[in-house]
C-alpha cells in the first residue's frame, strides 16, 4: 500500500453520525475551534467521503443507518482509517442490543482505532486521529496492500 | 497577426487559440494532481447521496431548474394556485381582465381627482 502525497500533506476526515445522541458530534466540532484548531495541522473536515482520507464515526449505528454506513465505507478510497467516537460506537454503550441498533460499528466495518467515552474529550479524538494515520504508516512501510 | 480591433474590443484568433490551450494545460494539470487510486467499477466512484444508493436512472439525478424554485411555490402557494387559475390561455379573459383593470385605474383616478 502506498499512502498517496496528500495523505502526507493533509488528513481529510469525513463524520457519519450513525444515530448519536450528538455530544460526540459536538466534541468533533470543539476539536475544530480556535481552542484545538485541528486544521492547523491539514486535518479538516471534507463534504463527501470520497476526498476523505479517515472516517470518523459516531453512534450505536441505528437499523437504517447499518446500509448507509456501510455504502459510505466502500465510497472511500483506499487506504483509509475508520475511527470510532464515543462509547456508543464502541461497544453500542447504553444503547448495547437494543432492539433498534444493529452495532457497534465494528459488526458493519473494519475499525482501526477505538476512542472511548461519553462524550470523547477532542483530546482523544485527536490522539485517535493521528493514531489512525500513524497506524496506516505503518502498514505502508511493512508493505501490506490495502 | 489577422486580428481585428475595433476600438471597443479585439479579437485574435492566435491569440485565443493560445489562450484556449493555456486553460487546458493547467486544467489537466489540477486533474492531474487529484487522487489517482479510485477503484472503478465500485462504489468508489459512484455519487455520494449521503449513504443513499444511487437510483439506477442518471435522469433521476437531474436538478432541474425547478427544484430551484419549489421553495417559494411552495411558500407562495395560496398566490400561485390563483394566479394560474386566472391564466386560462383564452385571449378574450386576458381582454376581460385588460379592460377590469383599466377600468378600476379609471375610478381610482377618477376617485381621487
Amino acid at each position: 500500500m502506498t499512502l498517496p502525497r496528500s495523505f502526507k500533506r493533509a488528513l481529510w476526515v469525513f463524520h457519519i453520525a450513525t444515530g448519536s445522541c450528538n455530544g460526540c458530534d459536538i466534541e468533533i466540532v470543539a476539536a475544530l475551534t480556535p481552542r484545538y484548531d485541528v486544521e492547523r495541522f491539514g486535518i479538516m473536515l471534507t463534504g463527501t467521503p470520497r476526498h476523505a482520507d479517515v472516517l470518523l464515526v459516531t453512534g450505536p449505528v441505528t437499523r437504517p443507518m447499518a446500509d448507509r454506513l456501510k455504502r459510505i465505507y466502500d465510497q472511500t478510497p483506499d487506504p483509509k482509517a475508520v475511527v470510532v467516537v464515543g462509547g456508543c460506537g464502541c461497544t453500542g454503550g447504553v444503547f448495547y442490543e437494543s432492539y433498534n441498533t444493529v452495532g457497534p460499528v465494528d459488526e458493519i466495518i473494519p475499525v482501526d482505532v477505538y476512542v472511548p467515552g461519553c462524550p470523547s474529550r477532542p483530546e482523544a479524538i485527536i490522539d485517535g486521529v493521528v493514531k489512525a494515520v500513524a497506524k496506516l504508516e505503518t502498514l505502508e512501510k511493512s508493505g501490506v496492500s490495502g | 497577426m489577422g486580428g481585428i480591433n475595433t476600438g471597443f474590443g479585439a479579437w485574435n484568433p492566435i491569440a485565443w487559440t493560445l489562450l484556449f490551450l493555456g486553460v487546458l494545460i493547467i486544467g489537466f494539470f489540477l486533474r492531474s494532481l487529484g487522487r489517482k487510486d479510485y477503484k472503478r467499477g465500485t462504489d468508489q466512484t459512484q455519487p455520494f447521496l449521503s449513504g443513499n444508493p444511487a437510483p439506477e436512472s442518471p435522469e433521476a439525478l437531474h436538478v432541474s431548474g425547478r427544484n430551484l424554485y419549489w421553495g417559494m411555490i411552495h411558500g407562495l402557494a395560496g398566490y400561485y394556485e390563483r394566479a394560474r387559475k386566472a391564466h386560462t390561455g383564452i385571449l378574450s379573459d386576458y381582454v376581460a381582465w385588460f379592460i377590469g383593470a383599466l377600468g378600476l385605474v379609471f375610478v381610482i383616478l377618477f376617485w381621487i381627482g
